[in-house]
């Protein structure tokens, strides 16, 4: 469906997108990652057309944006950064609008109109100026007015910005009611999100392509440490001692114990290799009971920001970036 | 384009910019009327027009303001230039709704000199020949007016420019008329433009070779020119400037003529600009 080709987006010396390529499939959703600034904005803003590219190609069902950007937009619904509302028109007038320039026909216009707002769940204002909306449903009719027309390619810039959580819910629950007849392209710095609702993910940071994979499959890339978390009662330096005995384990840290005679542990050891019975017997063997065990799995937090923060620390000193990043992932 | 049309007008009526400028309108040409018309019994009507030509400058940067920098600053043109629409369809959409409001007064204050026929005879042939130089003019300094917003995010900045840029063409014929006839300053006034011209294209298509070019091209003829009849450059500036001023060729309408020349200078104008703002809309896109 979507074929993105090292585009590379530059202004003046800045490069804004360094040499990126991703493909999308029909009926996708692709979730687009990457702290602020990383070039996500960009990126789309090329895709639909309304920025240049430096270098590179993007091709929308076989038709390039740059050589056919008239027939490009036909098949794209966008919901920029900021939704592109004009304040001085009620919901429906705006949508009407809206409908009008993306050529739907009259007959189907009607309908259209009601069926979307119906599904983003904005009839209630539908007479009342978008100025005096809030945030959450001036987010909304965004939403609204990028999948009208029902195009083939919906992409969404950051699209629950503002909204509580049972309308982010609602919108996830629309995302995916959607992308049964539609690709969908959606960014976000938020990773429930894009966890919850992507097919496929794609981090990127200063422009350039971290990586692309299945949310699933994200955590095989980091699975170089697991971690343990325990709660001991006993003496604080007799099972420090004791554990230091175990092999496999690379890492040791304290944490902080709530109740009083116990101590709390974060134990990290290498891959493949469960310690927790390793942990249990030794740790029975001086008969210090564990309270509580509990395994820390990576989330795409913490894949996010070991990616991010590992391409930063690449660039400063390459080695010994494991150490720093372990440690602001228990910080979490 | 009928879309952006119905929405530019809708958005003038839902805020009080469009019926304002009515407002206004009609009573700065009412209050002339009552003056030049009405008071000394005079049954020319061209002579109140001629005399309330100034009226653009004053209310053509309320309209014409807010209508394309107000989409640059609320980001509304992300949504225009990614749908299916044209530059060209955008900015003849825009115009033709302000041209609309335009119509509207006129078409009220044409009804003032039949007004004028109960009281007497009246000369229609200069009375609509100078409403119409007025709607002509009018639609030229809106497709300045949609220029010069299109080239800023700010209101303000748009309106204060438009303002500047209107006041000297109201003020072009005598500017022009106090500099030197002189063939020799003519040739440097019309080698600065020269340079002028370049440097302009230089910042609109980064291209070095063609402006340097064109700039060689342009000073080399025009020195050529001069070499061979110096004479052809003797109040050559005025000429030009008289020859661009939109207030003097109105003054041939006022005077009941209605020269296609005129009328096509004015659509020239009209089309110029309004294809010099499709043309920054398009250049967004290459920033």
């Amino acid at each position: 469906m979507i074929e993105v080709k090292n585009l590379v987006k530059r202004y003046g010396n800045h490069t804004a997108v360094d040499d990126l390529s991703f493909t999308v499939g029909k009926g996708q959703i692709l979730g687009f990652l990457g702290p602020n600034g990383a070039g996500k904005s960009t990126t789309m803003n090329i895709i639909t057309g309304y920025i240049s590219a430096t270098e590179g190609t993007v091709i929308v069902n076989g038709l390039d944006v740059f050589e056919e950007p008239e027939e490009v937009k036909k098949m794209i619904g966008y919901l920029p950064e900021f939704p592109p509302l004009y304040p001085d028109l009620t919901v429906l007038e705006y949508l009407d609008f809206v409908a009008d320039i993306k050529k739907v026909k009259r007959s189907a216009k009607r309908q259209m109109v009601d069926d979307i707002m119906e599904a983003t769940k904005i009839s209630d204002v539908k007479n009342r100026l978008i100025r005096h909306l809030s945030k959450g449903y001036k987010q909304r009719v965004g939403l609204a007015q990028a999948i009208m027309g029902y195009p083939e390619l919906i992409i969404l810039d950051e699209p629950t910005v503002g909204l509580d959580p049972k309308q982010i819910k609602e919108i996830r629950e629309l995302i995916r009611e959607l992308s049964k007849e539609h690709t969908i392209i959606l960014s976000s710095h938020i990773m429930q999100e894009v966890n919850a609702v992507c097919d496929s993910i794609l981090i990127i940071d200063k422009g350039r392509l971290i990586l692309q994979d299945k949310p699933e499959n994200l955590g095989k890339h980091f699975s170089s440490t697991v971690g343990v978390k325990l709660v001991v009662k006993g003496d604080k330096d007799t099972i420090i001692s004791e554990l230091r005995k175990i092999d496999s384990i690379t890492k040791l840290e304290e944490t902080r114990a709530l109740e009083e005679g116990t101590v709390g542990l974060t134990v990290y050891s290498n891959e493949d290799k469960d310690i927790r019975e390793d942990l249990f017997f030794s740790l029975s063997g001086i008969r210090t009971p564990i309270l509580e065990m509990q395994s820390i799995s990576m989330s795409l937090e913490d894949i996010f920001l070991k990616v991010t923060q590992e391409e930063e620390s690449v660039n400063e000193t390459s080695t010994s970036s494991e150490e720093e990043v372990i440690t602001d992932v228990s910080d979490l | 384009m009928l879309a952006i049309y119905k929405k530019e007008l809708r958005t003038y009526f839902t805020s009080m910019v469009g019926y304002v400028f009515i407002a206004l309108f009609l009573f700065i040409i009412g209050l002339f009327f009552r003056m030049n018309n009405l008071v000394t019994r005079a049954a020319n009507f061209e002579y109140t027009i001629a005399n309330v030509s100034f009226i653009f400058v004053l209310l053509v940067p309320l309209l014409t303001m807010r209508i394309m920098a107000e989409e640059n600053r609320q980001k509304t043109d992300q949504l225009l230039l990614t749908s299916p629409v044209t530059a060209a369809n955008i900015v003849m959409g825009k115009f033709f709704a302000v041209f609309t409001i335009l119509l509207v007064v006129n078409a009220i204050i044409c009804t003032y000199p039949l007004i004028m026929l109960r009281y007497g005879k009246v000369p229609f042939a200069s009375s609509y020949a100078s409403l119409m130089g007025f709607l002509l003019l009018g639609g030229a300094y809106l497709a300045m007016g949609i220029f010069l917003s299109s080239l800023t995010e700010s209101q303000v900045v748009a309106a204060v420019i438009t303002f500047i840029v209107f006041f000297f063409t109201l003020f072009m014929d005598g500017i022009a008329a106090s500099i030197s006839t002189n063939h020799k300053t003519a040739l440097i006034f019309f080698g600065i433009l020269m340079l002028i011209i370049c440097f302009i294209l230089w910042i609109m298509m980064r291209n070095i070779t063609v402006s340097i070019g064109l700039g060689i091209i342009g000073i080399g003829s025009l020195t050529g020119l001069y070499m061979y009849k110096p004479t052809l450059f003797d109040g050559a500036i005025v000429k030009l400037f008289s020859w661009l001023s939109a207030t003097a060729r109105f003054n041939n309408f006022y005077m009941g003529i209605l020269d296609l020349a005129d009328i096509i200078f004015y659509i020239s104008i009209i089309f110029v600009f309004l294809f010099l703002s499709t043309q920054v809309i398009k250049k967004k896109r290459w920033s």
